[in-house]
């Protein structure tokens, strides 16, 4: 039996406390220098800084969708539908700006509410309409893709049959610039990133994310609006869809209705490459930005050790799920010990 | 036949922090209702989950017609003849009698692999012969009444042709008509040689039918005696050990206004116009059996159930009760039958006890993490639970412990009055003696607490007035003073008619 605790803590009974939760990164950190060994043995060009900066800028986008993926997983949801919502508020709005020319950052808002929109119908269908997290946001998934198929009439916008103006030079910046000699749109996805981690630690709805998907039944006897949280979890994850969007715009210098397609399988992927408990009540923020690297350096890898694309699909669904089983099996190890 | 058909010798188990068994000699004979006494959290799960092989034993022998034998798994006990008729009855509501009676084991034909529909009906007409259950064996088991499901459950043992049946609380649900026939299956049963361990809280029932009787107590195997040679006085002393005002720490408490109000309160047919109160510092038992519908009465009251409907006043402010929030905030408490219901088990001591004060240590809109951490420590110093730190999962700690966080939450925000449901299931002796103990102090604070138990020694331990609940509806009210346990649980087998008012 251990002794109780007294009411008298130091700093070191925080860091005790806290390095569970850095225990809980060693596996997707290792998993990720394993690859990152591999790949420069393989080509040393990896290593290279210029390179180095490209992949920051390939991880971007899935960072993004895989952050409010991260939160969606937290509440033990799923939300299928962030790759079609991402095209949707990234047509939507430069559809709105190049072809009707309104001012730019009110595109870049409407973009965001778009997605943000698009959330809250997902979490609606969820919570009051009772529908299953898999099948409401599969739902969107359609919808959503076939909306910007008819915004942009099938076409990469800006179209320039009929396009007003070009791509505006703010928003090729978000995608294509550089911040302090980072690429603007890693920095954006590290922002993104910081902001869902640390509403995750600091606010009260970030502590109820976890305890729904922990256990939704002792949630709602402990008082917390398990739907309200839901829906909270699902507008973000929109609201993130509609970031990325304007970024990947911004990177490809138009949108298209076939953005984006399978990204939400890359971000779940990254989500739970991270660590997260796909069952929900388990994960972190920063296993989520390992995960997403990750799978960017090995998209990356692969690219420079030209293997067909064909064969990157393979590899990466291999690598997922070896990761997932790797962490499976540690945690395991872990809890038996315990 | 001299040799017992199952017998265990010197059997102990441990789990993490309760010594659940310690040493237990226990023997079953051919044709023989042992009865197994205790209360709750005495061993006589144990006992049976190492029997039926869900859990195994740490050491100690079992025998079975004199070979000694392993129980590995549930399918391992089930081949060797054991079979397990749970109180939570472990049938598919969704399938239909046939094939509940033989699940995991359905006939198939030779060539094709596909179930032989023939043989099963027949086979099942058979042993519903054997249970007495007259019903087509096509019928759905979610259209049967609680008794019959019971008799399916038998039934199922009986496909397996059991010769030992494990029968847990088999009459707790069941009516008087439902269990006279029991009975009789029972004896039909003996007649064939099975043995059967019976565990219930019913000391009435062993004059009935039990041939032997065993007391657990705290793990311990206190005596086995002839069934015909005791008095329930002497097996109540047997079971609580101790004197019953040291097992039941009671503390005299001043008992004031008004603090819950409740009339009307209904919930489809399983809550049926409750009408109570409960006053500052008193202690208001409700004892019912399983199924009458107190975790249903507690889950209206604290607005778990969106389709209960009735008055609820709280210090004279009427209460919405279709929410949560809204209970709790008027100073409503719910500690859960289940543990794992009213806890997040894989989130933290600290974590768990704050969940409903957040709002209250926001700086900025942001948690206080120090304030939470002073809250947090603050109450496991407070409850005395044991912890190496206040960041450890609920799921890591004991039961008894488990039960001091669920405590610790409610006491944090300041809950006027506390409802509990089976507060001291599943947690050891010492524990219980301290959650008994934070009862006696949080009414003496001006707490009033619905205290909800099947545990009759402990509803009549702490209770200043007990509630008897029974189908549904509050049947019985008595003081302290009136209490007696042969009334309460004639009225909570309904065997006694409404009487008065309450």
């Amino acid at each position: 039996m251990s002794k109780p605790v007294t009411t008298n803590f130091s700093i070191l009974d925080i860091i005790k406390e806290r390095k569970s939760s850095f225990k809980n990164l060693a596996g997707p950190l290792l998993g990720m220098f394993i690859l990152v060994f591999l790949i420069s043995i393989a080509t040393p060009f990896f290593m290279s800084s210029a390179n180095l900066l490209n992949v920051g800028r390939q991880a971007a986008t899935n960072i993004i969708l895989a952050a409010g993926m991260t939160l969606v997983i937290f509440t033990g949801g799923i939300d299928l539908s962030v790759g079609s919502v991402m095209a949707l508020a990234a047509s939507v709005a430069v559809v709105l700006i190049t072809h009707f020319g309104i001012n730019v950052w009110l595109g870049v808002l409407i973009c965001i509410l778009v997605g943000a929109a698009c959330g809250l119908i997902n979490g609606l269908v969820i919570t009051k309409g009772r529908v299953p997290d898999f099948i409401a946001t599969l739902g969107m998934m359609s919808l959503a893709r076939g909306l910007a198929l008819l915004v942009t009439e099938g076409m990469a916008v800006p179209s320039f049959a009929i396009a007003v103006r070009e791509m505006p030079e703010e928003i090729i910046a978000l995608g294509a610039g550089h911040l302090l000699g980072i690429p603007a749109p890693f920095f954006i996805s590290l922002v993104v990133i910081l902001i869902t981690w640390f509403v995750s630690q600091n606010t009260r709805t970030g502590r109820y994310f976890f305890a729904v998907g922990g256990n939704k039944e002792a949630a709602r006897v402990s008082g917390i609006n398990v739907e309200k949280t839901k829906l909270t979890a699902y507008i973000l994850s929109g609201l993130f869809a509609g970031v990325a969007g304007i970024v990947l715009a911004g990177r490809l210098n138009s949108a298209n209705a076939h953005m984006g397609v399978g990204a939400e399988l890359n971000a779940i992927a990254s989500v739970v490459m991270g660590g997260a408990n796909l069952f929900g009540g388990e994960g972190a923020l920063g296993g989520t930005l390992i995960g997403g690297i990750t799978i960017a350096i090995l998209n990356n890898g692969l690219n420079l050790m030209a293997v067909s694309a064909f064969w990157q699909e393979v590899a990466m669904g291999i690598v997922v799920v070896a990761v997932v089983v790797f962490d499976q099996w540690r945690r395991h190890r872990f809890s038996e010990k315990k | 036949m001299n040799e017992p058909l199952l017998k265990l010798t010197n059997t102990s188990k441990m789990y993490p922090g309760v010594q659940a068994l310690k040493d237990v000699d226990f023997d079953l004979n051919h044709g023989e209702v042992h009865f197994l006494l205790g209360e709750n959290g005495a061993g006589k799960s144990t006992l049976m989950k190492i029997l039926s092989g869900s859990v195994t034993k740490d050491s100690g022998k079992i025998f079975l017609n004199g070979n000694e034998i392993d129980i590995e798994s549930p399918q391992d006990s089930v081949k060797k003849g054991i079979a397990m008729v749970y109180q939570e009855l472990s049938l598919f509501p969704n399938l239909s009698v046939a094939e509940n009676i033989h699940a995991g084991m359905l006939p198939i034909k030779s060539y094709s692999k596909l179930v032989n529909w023939t043989e099963i009906n027949s086979r099942t007409k058979a042993i519903m012969n054997e249970i007495g259950l007259d019903v087509s064996p096509n019928t759905l088991v979610a259209d049967l009444g609680i008794g019959a499901r019971q008799l399916v459950e038998i039934g199922k043992a009986m496909s397996r042709k059991a010769k030992v049946l494990l029968l847990d609380e088999p009459t707790s649900a069941l009516s008087t008509h439902e269990i006279e026939k029991l009975y009789l299956i029972i004896s039909e049963l003996l007649k064939k040689g099975i043995g059967i361990i019976y565990v219930s809280h019913k000391l009435s029932e062993i004059p009935r039918i039990a041939h032997r009787v065993t007391v657990l107590r705290d793990g311990h195997k206190i005596s086995t005696l002839q069934a015909e040679q005791v008095s329930e006085a002497e097996l109540i002393r047997m079971m609580v050990g101790r004197e019953v005002n040291e097992k039941y720490p009671k503390e005299k408490v001043q008992i004031g206004k008004t603090l819950l109000k409740v009339s009307g309160l209904n919930l489809g047919n399983r809550v049926k116009n409750a009408e109570f109160e409960v006053k500052e510092g008193e202690i208001v038992g409700i004892f019912g059996l399983m199924g009458s519908g107190r975790t249903s009465l507690a889950r209206s009251l604290f607005g778990l159930e969106n389709k209960a409907s009735g008055k609820i006043s709280l210090n004279g402010h009427s209460l919405q009760i279709k929410n949560t929030g809204d209970a709790i905030k008027e100073g409503l408490g719910y500690i859960t039958e289940e543990r794992k219901m009213g806890l997040v088990l894989r989130m933290s001591i600290a974590y768990n006890i704050t969940f409903p004060i957040l709002k209250k240590i926001l700086r900025f809109g942001m948690i206080d993490h120090k304030a939470e951490r002073k809250i947090a420590l603050n109450f496991v110093d407070k409850l005395h639970i044991i912890t190496p730190h206040i960041q450890r999962l609920v799921e890591s700690l004991s039961g008894g412990n488990q039960q001091k966080v669920a405590l610790a939450r409610w006491m944090c925000c300041g809950s006027k009055v506390l409802i509990m449901d089976e507060p001291t299931r599943g947690i050891d002796v010492g524990a219980k003696v301290s959650v008994y103990k934070l009862l006696g102090q949080m009414a003496k604070e001006g707490a009033g607490i619905i205290l909800i138990s099947s545990e009759l020694l402990e509803i009549l331990g702490l209770s200043d007035r007990v509630l008897v609940m029974s189908k549904g509806e509050l049947v019985a009210a008595f003081t302290r003073e009136e209490a007696n346990p042969d009334t309460i649980m004639a009225y909570a087998a309904g065997a006694l008619a409404f009487e008065g008012s309450i």
